[in-house]
């Protein structure tokens, strides 16, 4: 039971300090978690503390491997709307 | 409209100023500052932030220290790493406080007209509160002729003032975009507040009552606050009047509008979503309105979160970390030099300063005319006077004027944001994108134009003038206008132009 930090961390330390269990170090090439450490915030909070601050869709994983922040969820982007916007950029 | 007031007094009648000018900020002085308390005068006449001339001369910086966020603006995006943009919350490489410090003193070693640090970003300095309070902590010790500023999205701002208050701060900013919570959900996504993140409404509301507290806590600990606000079309343009009038009620010396930077490529929300920043016309007439009698910041250049430098140039190459690691600074000589050049440079300002005032007032003496306002734009690369080539132009200072004399307005950028080729995707070359850029101006004064320029801008209806290569800008500005106004060319207002430019 331990959430993951993947190659989408933009290395900004917020979720760092939040962490009750001082399981998020800064590592290269992206911050990470020590599965040992983590404890999912059971007993401390009712929400995953470095999710409910990390900006970064995606970037965090539960123990299932999914986003706990999927697409769309924090920038309020849709996603389809920011593949097009990308598609546009693309073809100039 | 109330004028920016550290208490609050009520302005004085016929102050209420709204577009044009009034007499105490017009004429061909940079006196915008005479409606500010002597105390607060002191602080900010030298700054390169404030002061239209100071910054021609001394220098500022940002250290990017501070990476964390507790908020998520619609025009902002989190991923921050890009060596091209110029825009804040961008920045090359992070930095410890002990990198920080370094740099710092690297900088104000080599850069000796180098007179202010802040801490930007990336994300917000008091979301970030031991690495920006140990970077403050060890300047203000080590480096203590160097004025230190942050600036904040206000949410841990009433936690920060205490220590905030132990340094050397000069002041403080903080960016307030609304006061209403249904206007701030439109802005801020959400907040992450008491270990939750906090969408819509709910989170603005917490947001807002945070930076209205923290503004409140700075003023009656005696810190200036500058407010800073994004002018967002359709969202809080019309809402900012208001915002000005609580956050100068409550003792902000200084309100900023800044205009939205909203491009896809950002993959900002705004930028994805096509959300409009305003049109330089927009812009003029809510800063006008805003900045009442102290047009302070219009030469603001919205800078990077890690910009070294006079402001709207980065040599931040020049002090990358491992360049600074081989560099030896022995900082108590430095510090002598400093002294010097700093007396040196205020020695000039004071006599230009004085050589102002003494034109302003012949000014005041002569008929005066009563021709409508012209925009034109200047082609300069520092120092007061005009001396780029068109074509060489990176960006242009737009003036006004007017029988009032001559204001300076704002600087327009004549390349894009980013770098790319020289056509963009509609097929308009970088020269018609320079001279759309210049619309609502009558005349370019720059040191020379070239042949297929000169058409292009006549074209378009601007004036292409190279009559007055190395004159001050104030003096050739004034003289243009002169011409126009004898040669029949002010009597009626060209078609689509402003009533009140």
């Amino acid at each position: 039971m331990a959430v993951s930090i993947i190659d989408l961390c933009v290395n900004c330390f917020a979720c760092e300090p939040v962490c009750p269990s001082n399981a998020i170090s800064e590592a290269k090439p992206h911050f990470s978690v020590d599965p040992k450490k983590c404890t999912e915030c059971e007993g401390d909070f009712p929400v995953f503390q470095c999710a409910s601050i990390c900006p970064i869709e995606g970037a965090i994983l539960d123990s299932f491997g999914i986003a706990i922040n999927p697409p769309g969820s924090l920038t309020g982007i849709p996603p389809e709307k920011m593949a097009e916007a990308m598609a546009e950029l693309q073809a100039h | 409209m109330q004028l920016p007031v550290l208490n609050n007094t009520p302005s004085p009648a016929g102050h209420e100023a709204k577009g044009g000018c009034s007499a105490s900020s017009c004429g061909t002085t940079d006196n915008q500052m005479d409606t500010l308390p002597d105390s607060i005068r002191e602080k900010v006449q030298n700054h390169p932030c404030y002061s239209e001339d100071a910054h021609h001369y001394f220098a500022r910086m940002h250290v990017a220290v501070a990476p964390a966020c507790n908020i998520q603006c619609h025009y902002c995006n989190r991923k921050y790493d890009c060596a091209n943009e110029s825009r804040p919350g961008v920045v090359s490489e992070l930095l410890t406080p002990d990198q920080a410090v370094k740099k710092t003193m690297a900088v104000a070693a080599t850069i000796p007209q180098m007179t202010v640090l802040g801490i930007a970003g990336p994300g917000d300095p008091l979301a970030n509160p031991e690495r920006t309070f140990e970077t403050f902590r060890r300047l203000s010790e080590e480096a203590p002729d160097i004025k230190l500023c942050v600036s904040t999205n206000g949410l841990a701002l009433p936690d920060a003032v205490e220590e905030l208050s132990k340094h050397n701060i000069d002041h403080v900013t903080i960016t307030i975009n609304t006061v209403d919570p249904e206007i701030g959900a439109k802005i801020y996504p959400w907040i992450f507040w008491k270990n939750k993140r906090i969408k819509g409404v709910k989170g603005a509301k917490i947001l807002i009552e945070q930076q209205q507290k923290g503004l409140e806590m700075l003023i009656a600990k005696g810190i200036l606050v500058k407010v800073n606000s994004v002018m967002i079309p359709g969202v809080n343009d019309q809402h900012l009047a208001e915002v000005s009038r609580v956050v100068k009620s409550k003792g902000a010396f200084l309100h900023n509008v800044m205009p939205l930077i909203a491009e896809a490529e950002h993959g900002t929300f705004y930028g994805v979503m096509g959300q409009r920043g305003p049109t330089p016309d927009e812009l003029q007439d809510l800063q006008d309105s805003c900045s009442g009698d102290m047009n302070m910041m219009r030469h603001c250049r919205q800078c990077r979160a890690d910009a070294v430098g006079l402001l709207g140039e980065d040599r931040g190459d020049e002090f990358t970390l491992d360049k600074i690691e081989e560099m030896d600074i022995d900082y108590q000589a430095a510090m002598e030099k400093r002294k010097v050049i700093h007396q040196a440079i205020q020695e000039e300002m004071d006599s230009k300063r004085l050589e102002k005032a003494v034109k302003a007032e012949q000014h005041k003496q002569e008929p005066k005319l009563t021709t409508r306002p012209v925009l034109m734009a200047v082609a300069t690369s520092g120092q007061g006077v005009i001396n780029v080539h068109f074509g060489h132009a990176k960006e242009f200072l737009i003036y006004e004027a007017s029988p009032e004399g001559v204001r300076f307005i704002s600087h327009r950028k004549a390349d894009q944001y980013c770098g790319g080729d020289s056509t963009c995707g509609d097929g308009e070359s970088v020269l018609q994108l320079t001279i759309r850029a210049l619309a609502g101006c009558e005349a370019v004064l720059c040191s020379k134009v070239g042949y297929e320029p000169w058409e292009m801008l006549e074209a378009a209806g601007i004036a292409p003038n190279g009559e007055h290569a190395l004159e001050p800008i104030e003096d050739a500005v004034l003289a243009v206008y002169k011409e126009m106004a004898a040669a029949g060319k002010l009597d009626d207002k060209p078609e689509g132009l402003r009533a009140n430019a």
